[in-house]
C-alpha cells in the first residue's frame, strides 16, 4: 500500500478514516491491525480487499493496482486473490456447510468445486459437518467453516475482521491457530483486525493505528 | 397517545422510509376494493336497479292483470261493473328505438284523459287538446326533445313519426334518465297493431279494502290466458334471474381482493419478520403481547382504510366504464333494460371501507398474532421463523389436503335457493387448500429440480432456488397470490373457451337456414317484436326461395319464473335443422311426434330451472286457456338462460288469437347463391324495418355478443393478475432489502453485479414458473367446478370441455414475462447496495 489515504464525507464534512498509510505486506506474513474502534482498521481491510478505492495513494495486490481496475476487474481480483473472514461468520443460512465453502469457486466458475471445498473443510477439521446447515453449528464451528470458505480458492491475501470477536477464548485460540497455519502452510498474507491484545502474540507483525494513522509497527519475537 | 407514538416510531417511520413497498400494498388493496365496488355499482346500474322502463308512470297498484298475448279490451268493461272500489289502469307497452339517437326505450300507451284528470305526471287537463293530433306523444326529459319536435321511432318492423306534445320528469328520476315515450291508449294500440288488446292492467284499491276479496272478484270475470298477479311480479322474477348473473360477477370480482389479501398477508409478515429484533426489545421494555399484536393490526388497518377510500373512488370510475358492457349482456341474455346512472352512495363508500379494512385485518391477523407471540429472547434467533415454517410444512399440507377433500365433496352438493353456494365454497376451499400445500410443494419441487436448476443456471440458480426454500413462508405467499390469479385466469379461459366452442358447434347445428329475418325494433329474451305476416308471404312468393319457416316466440311466466314459448315448423326443423338433444334422446322420433298432439320439447336451462323431465307435463297459460303439454325431449340451447319451451305451430298457433311472426328462416332453392338470395329478400322487405342476416353473419353476430358478454370477465382477470404481478415486484424489493446482507456478502466472495442481477431474475423466474404450474393445475380443477357445478347450477348449460391452448399459452407467457419484468427494479436495487455498509451494519 503506497501513501494510502481514505476520507469519507459526513454531514458535508471530510472525515479522514486512514491517513498516508504505506506498507508492503509479504507473502506468508501474519499481520495484526490493532487500535480502538474507528481507528481505521476496517477501512484498511476494505481497501486491501479491493472493496473500496483509496482517496489518495495506491493499493497493489501482486501486480494489480486496485484504483486502475473497473468493477469487473475488482470482482476478478476478489475471486482469485482475496479471502474474507468476518466477526459474525456470514455463512448463508440457506446453504449447507460444503455449499457455503464452494460458493466462491461457483461464483468464479472454477472446475471441480466440491472436491476443493471438501479439502478445505478437511483442512479446518470440519469435513464431518459438510452436509450440516449453519444453524446446526456452534460459533467456533461456523468460524472454521468461514475460514475454509475464505481459503478454498487459495487466496494470496486473507482478510479477517475481528475473527474471534464473537468467540470464547478457547475457540478463539483455535481460530487464531488456523489463521497462523494459513499464513505459514499456504503462504497467504493474513491481515487481521482485532481488539484483543492476546491475539497479537502469534502474529508476525503488529500495526497499531490511531485516528487513521500508524502509531507504531512491531514484530513480536516469537510465534506460537 | 403513547400507542400512537409507538405506532409512528415502529410502524409508520420505517414504512415512510421505504414508500415504494407500502405504496404497492396500498395500490393492491385499492385495486381489489375498486374492482368489487365497480362490479357492484355497474351491476346495480345495469341490472340490479332493474326497474323496467315499462314501470314508468305506474300508479300505486298492488295487483296487475297480464296475459302472454294481451288482454281483450272488453275485459275492462266487465271489470268496471264489479261492485268493489277498484281503479283499473290499462296499458299497452312496446320497446322502440329513437332513430335520431339510437336510444332504446319504451312506448307506453295509457288512458291520457283519465291520467290528466288525476293531475298526474303529464300535467293537468288543460293541454289535452293536443290529443287531437293523431300522433301526440309525451316524452321523458332524458330524450332531450322539446314540445313541437318530431320523434322518429322504430317500432316492430316499421318506422313511425310522433309529435312531441310535452316533456315530463317523474318524481325520483335522476336527471336525464327518463326516456319513456307516452301516447294515448288508442294511439299505442294502432302503433303496435294490437287494436282491441291491452298488455297490462294495473289494479289499484284503497288500503282498507281486503286484497283477497279483490282477487276473488277480479278473477271471476277474467278471460282465459289472463293472469292476476302481484304488481311487479315479472320485474321481481327478472330481478331474481339477474341476481344469479350479478352474483357470479361479484364472486369473480372478489378474486382481485383475495389476491390483495395474500399481498397484505405478505406485507405484514415481512414487517413482522423484519422487526423481530425490535419487537423483542419492545417486549423486553414492557410492551404487552396484545400491544405488539395491535401495532401490526394497526398497520394493516392503515392500508385497509387508505385502500378502501381510494378503492371507492377508483371503483366508481371503473363502474362508469363497465356499465354499458354489462347492460349489453343483460339485454342479450336476459331482459330489455337501459342502464341507470352510476353514482357512489354512502352505502357503497361504507362497503368499500369495510371491505378494505376487513380484508386487511383478516389477512394480517396471523402475522400480527405471531408478532404478539415473540418472546424477547426469541427475537435474537435469525431465520428461526422460516425454519419453523419449513418444519410445519408437513402439517400445513395435511390441513391443505383436508380442505381440498372437503372442497371436492362440496361439488356434489345441490344448489341453495338456486345458487351454487357449495360450488363457490368448493372454489374457495380449493384455493386455500392449495395455498396450504404450497410450502411442502415448493420444498419437494425444489429438492427434485435443484440439481437441474444448478446445472442449467449455475450458482445463481442454486442460490435462487435455496432462497425460495430459505424464505419458505414468503415464497409460499407469493406463489399463492400469483397462482390464484393465474388459476382464475386459466379456469375462466377454460370455461369461456369450452362455452364458446360448445356454442359454435351448437350454432353449426342450429343455424341451418340460409337467411334469417327479425324486426329491427329492440329485442331480447323477454321481448320479441313481431314481423308483419305479409313479409313471410312476400318471401315465399320469391322464385329464389324454397321454404320459409315462421317462428313465433311468446314471453310467459311459468311457476313464477319467466320463460319463452316458441313454435314453428317442427318438420322443417327435423328435415333441415340439426338441433341436438341430450344424450339418449332420439331426435327424429321426438320431432316426428311433436306435431301430433299436445307435446313440447324444452331447452336444457328450462329443464334445470323448472325441474322438467322427459315424460313430465307442463301447464301452459295460453290465451285460449291453460294447456297441459307433455315434454318429449330436452334440447341443447344457448340462446338465452331463462329457458325455452318449443312446440309445433300446427298445435299452438290456433290457440293464439292473432297470428304473429317474430322471426323468419328462409331456405333458398338449390343453385341460388347466397348473395342473390339476400338481395332478393332485401328488395322484398324494403318497405319494412327488418334485420336480414345471412347464415354466416348471424353466427358472427352471435359470437360478437358472446365475446362482449365475457369482456368484463377478462377485464376482472386482468386486474387480478396486475395486482399479483405488482405484488410480486413489491415483494421482490422487500426480499432484496431483507437479504441485503447475503447479497453484499456475495459481493465480498467474488460475485459480480450481473451475477447479483441474474440471481434476482432467477428468483422471480422460479416464483413465476411455480406460480404458473400451480396456477394451471389449480385452474384446471377450478374450471371443472365452474363448468360442471357453478354453471350447471346457475344457468343449466352443459359444455363440452375444450382446451383453448393458444389462449392459455399466450396468457401464461405474458404473465411469466410480466413476472420477470417485475424483477427489473429489485435487481437494480440489489446491485446498488453498498456491501461495506451493509456488512458492517452488524
Amino acid at each position: 500500500m503506497l501513501a494510502v489515504s481514505k476520507h469519507y464525507r459526513s454531514n458535508g464534512v471530510d472525515v479522514p478514516a486512514l491517513r498516508d498509510f504505506s506498507h508492503r505486506f509479504r507473502a506468508g506474513e501474519f499481520v495484526a491491525l490493532v487500535g480502538r474502534s474507528g481507528c481505521g482498521k476496517t477501512t484498511l481491510l476494505n481497501l486491501a480487499g479491493a472493496m473500496d478505492f483509496p482517496s489518495q495513494g495506491e493499493v497493489w495486490i501482486g501486480d494489480a493496482c486496485t484504483s486502475r481496475l473497473d468493477d469487473a476487474g475488482l470482482t476478478r481480483l476478489r475471486r482469485t486473490r482475496i479471502g474474507f473472514i468476518f466477526q459474525f461468520f456470514q455463512l448463508l443460512p440457506t446453504l449447507s456447510v460444503v455449499e457455503n465453502v464452494e460458493l466462491p469457486l461457483l461464483l468464479a466458475a472454477a472446475p471441480d468445486p466440491r472436491a476443493q471445498a471438501l479439502r478445505s473443510l478437511e483442512w479446518v477439521e470440519m469435513a464431518d459437518f459438510a452436509q450440516r446447515m449453519p444453524h446446526q453449528l456452534s460459533g467456533g464451528q461456523m468460524q472454521r467453516v468461514a475460514i475454509a470458505r475464505a481459503l478454498v480458492h487459495r487466496p494470496q491475501l486473507l482478510l479477517a475482521d475481528e475473527p474471534i470477536g464473537n468467540l470464547d477464548t478457547t475457540t478463539g485460540n483455535l481460530v487464531l491457530e488456523l489463521l497462523r497455519r494459513a499464513a505459514s502452510e499456504q503462504g497467504a498474507t493474513v491481515l487481521m483486525a482485532t481488539h484483543s491484545p492476546e491475539s497479537t502474540s502469534i502474529t508476525d507483525t503488529i500495526i497499531r493505528l490511531r485516528d487513521g494513522a500508524v502509531e507504531d509497527i512491531t514484530q513480536p519475537a516469537c510465534t506460537v | 397517545m403513547h400507542r400512537l407514538k409507538l405506532f409512528h416510531r415502529v410502524i409508520l417511520r420505517p414504512m415512510l422510509a421505504q414508500p415504494s413497498r407500502g405504496l404497492l400494498t396500498f395500490v393492491a388493496v385499492a385495486l381489489g376494493v375498486a374492482v368489487v365496488i365497480a362490479i357492484d355499482l355497474a351491476g346495480f346500474a345495469a341490472a340490479g336497479s332493474f326497474r323496467s322502463s315499462m314501470e314508468s308512470l305506474a300508479g300505486k297498484a298492488s295487483l296487475e292483470l297480464a296475459g302472454s298475448t294481451g288482454i281483450p279490451e272488453d275485459t275492462l268493461g266487465k271489470l268496471a261493473t264489479l261492485p268493489i272500489p277498484v281503479r283499473f289502469e290499462p296499458r299497452v307497452e312496446e320497446y322502440i328505438t329513437d332513430e335520431a339517437s339510437g336510444v332504446v326505450t319504451s312506448l307506453i300507451g295509457i288512458d291520457l284523459v283519465a291520467h290528466a284528470q288525476r293531475n298526474l305526471v303529464l300535467g293537468d287537463a288543460s293541454g289535452l287538446e293536443v290529443l287531437d293530433h293523431p300522433r301526440a306523444a309525451w316524452v321523458g326529459a332524458g330524450l332531450g326533445r322539446q314540445p313541437g319536435d318530431e320523434l322518429r321511432i322504430t317500432i316492430q318492423d316499421r318506422s313511425e313519426t310522433l309529435r312531441v306534445s310535452g316533456v315530463f320528469q317523474e318524481e325520483g328520476d335522476q336527471p336525464g334518465t327518463n326516456r319513456v315515450v307516452v301516447v294515448d291508449l288508442p294511439v299505442a294500440q294502432a302503433l303496435t297493431g294490437r287494436e282491441g288488446l291491452l298488455d297490462r292492467v294495473e289494479v289499484e284499491f284503497p288500503e282498507d279494502v281486503d286484497e283477497a276479496a279483490v282477487r276473488a272478484a277480479v278473477s271471476a270475470v277474467l278471460p282465459a290466458g289472463v293472469e292476476l298477479r302481484s304488481f311487479g311480479a315479472r320485474t321481481d322474477a327478472n330481478r331474481r334471474m339477474l341476481g344469479a348473473f350479478r352474483w357470479n360477477l361479484r364472486i369473480l370480482s372478489g378474486i382481485a381482493l383475495v389476491v390483495g389479501a395474500f399481498l397484505i398477508y405478505n406485507t405484514i409478515s415481512v414487517s413482522v419478520v423484519r422487526r423481530r429484533g425490535e419487537i423483542g426489545v419492545l417486549r423486553a421494555l414492557g410492551v404487552t403481547r396484545t400491544g405488539a399484536q395491535a401495532l401490526f393490526l394497526a398497520e394493516a388497518a392503515a392500508f385497509g382504510i387508505a385502500g378502501g377510500l381510494a378503492g371507492a373512488a377508483l371503483g366508481t370510475l371503473m363502474a362508469r366504464a363497465a356499465v354499458d358492457l354489462l347492460a349489453a349482456t343483460v339485454n342479450a341474455l336476459y331482459v330489455t333494460s337501459t342502464p341507470g346512472a352510476v353514482s357512489l352512495s354512502a352505502g357503497h363508500l361504507a362497503a368499500s371501507l369495510l371491505l378494505g379494512l376487513g380484508v386487511s385485518l383478516a389477512a394480517a391477523f396471523a402475522p400480527a398474532r405471531e408478532a404478539g407471540s415473540i418472546a424477547p429472547v426469541e427475537a435474537m434467533a435469525r431465520g428461526r421463523r422460516d425454519y419453523d415454517v419449513r418444519v410445519n410444512a408437513g402439517r400445513n399440507a395435511l390441513w391443505g389436503a383436508l380442505l381440498l377433500a372437503t372442497g371436492a365433496a362440496f361439488c356434489w352438493m345441490p344448489p341453495v335457493d338456486g345458487r351454487p353456494l357449495f360450488g363457490y365454497l368448493a372454489t374457495l376451499l380449493l384455493i386455500l387448500g392449495t395455498a396450504m400445500l404450497l410450502p411442502l410443494l415448493i420444498t419437494l419441487l425444489n429438492a427434485a429440480a435443484q440439481r437441474q436448476v444448478t446445472r442449467l443456471f449455475g450458482v445463481e440458480g442454486l442460490l435462487a432456488a435455496r432462497s425460495l426454500t430459505g424464505s419458505l413462508r414468503r415464497s409460499a405467499v407469493l406463489v399463492g397470490a400469483l397462482s390464484t390469479a393465474v388459476a382464475m385466469m386459466a379456469s375462466v379461459a377454460l370455461m369461456v373457451g369450452s362455452f364458446r366452442q360448445t356454442v359454435m358447434v351448437w350454432m353449426d347445428n342450429q343455424i341451418q337456414a340460409d337467411i334469417y329475418l327479425r324486426a329491427a325494433a329492440p329485442s331480447s329474451p323477454d321481448n320479441y317484436p313481431p314481423i308483419h305476416p305479409d313479409v313471410a308471404a312476400a318471401l315465399e312468393a320469391l322464385p329464389e326461395v324454397a321454404a320459409v319457416d315462421r317462428f313465433r316466440a311468446v314471453s310467459l311466466m311459468l311457476n313464477g319464473k319467466p320463460a319463452t314459448l316458441g313454435f314453428g315448423d317442427s318438420q322443417l326443423m327435423r328435415t333441415q335443422g340439426r338441433t341436438s338433444f341430450l344424450p339418449g334422446q332420439d331426435r327424429q322420433a321426438i320431432l316426428t311426434r311433436l306435431p301430433t298432439g299436445p307435446y313440447v320439447v324444452v331447452s336444457e336451462p328450462f329443464s334445470q330451472k323448472h325441474d322438467a323431465r322427459v315424460g313430465g307435463t307442463l301447464q301452459l297459460p295460453l290465451p285460449s286457456g291453460p294447456m297441459e303439454v307433455t315434454i318429449l325431449g330436452i334440447f341443447n340451447d344457448y340462446s338465452n338462460e331463462r329457458g325455452t319451451v318449443f312446440g309445433d305451430a300446427a298445435v299452438f298457433a290456433p290457440r293464439f288469437p292473432r297470428q304473429e311472426i317474430t322471426s323468419l328462416s328462409v331456405y333458398l332453392r338449390d343453385g341460388v347463391s347466397l348473395d342473390a338470395g339476400r338481395l332478393a329478400v332485401e328488395q322484398a322487405t324494403a318497405n319494412r324495418r327488418v334485420l336480414v342476416f345471412t347464415n354466416r353473419s348471424l353466427r358472427a353476430e352471435a359470437i360478437r355478443i358472446f365475446d362482449q358478454t365475457f369482456a368484463i370477465t377478462w377485464a376482472l382477470e386482468a386486474v387480478a393478475i396486475f395486482v399479483a404481478v405488482m405484488g410480486m415486484a413489491g415483494a421482490l424489493v422487500a426480499l432484496v432489502m431483507d437479504r441485503r446482507r447475503e447479497l453484499s456478502l456475495l459481493r465480498f466472495l467474488g460475485a459480480s453485479k450481473p451475477q447479483i442481477q441474474r440471481l434476482i431474475y432467477f428468483e422471480a423466474g422460479l416464483l413465476g414458473m411455480l406460480s404458473n404450474v400451480v396456477g394451471l393445475l389449480l385452474g384446471f380443477a377450478l374450471a371443472l367446478i365452474l363448468i360442471y357445478v357453478i354453471n350447471r347450477q346457475s344457468f343449466g348449460w352443459t359444455f363440452q370441455f375444450h382446451w383453448p391452448g393458444a389462449l392459455l399459452l399466450g396468457a401464461l407467457t405474458l404473465i411469466y414475462a410480466a413476472t420477470l419484468a417485475s424483477a427489473w427494479f429489485p435487481a437494480r436495487v440489489a446491485t446498488r447496495l453498498n456491501p461495506i455498509e451493509v456488512i458492517h451494519e452488524e
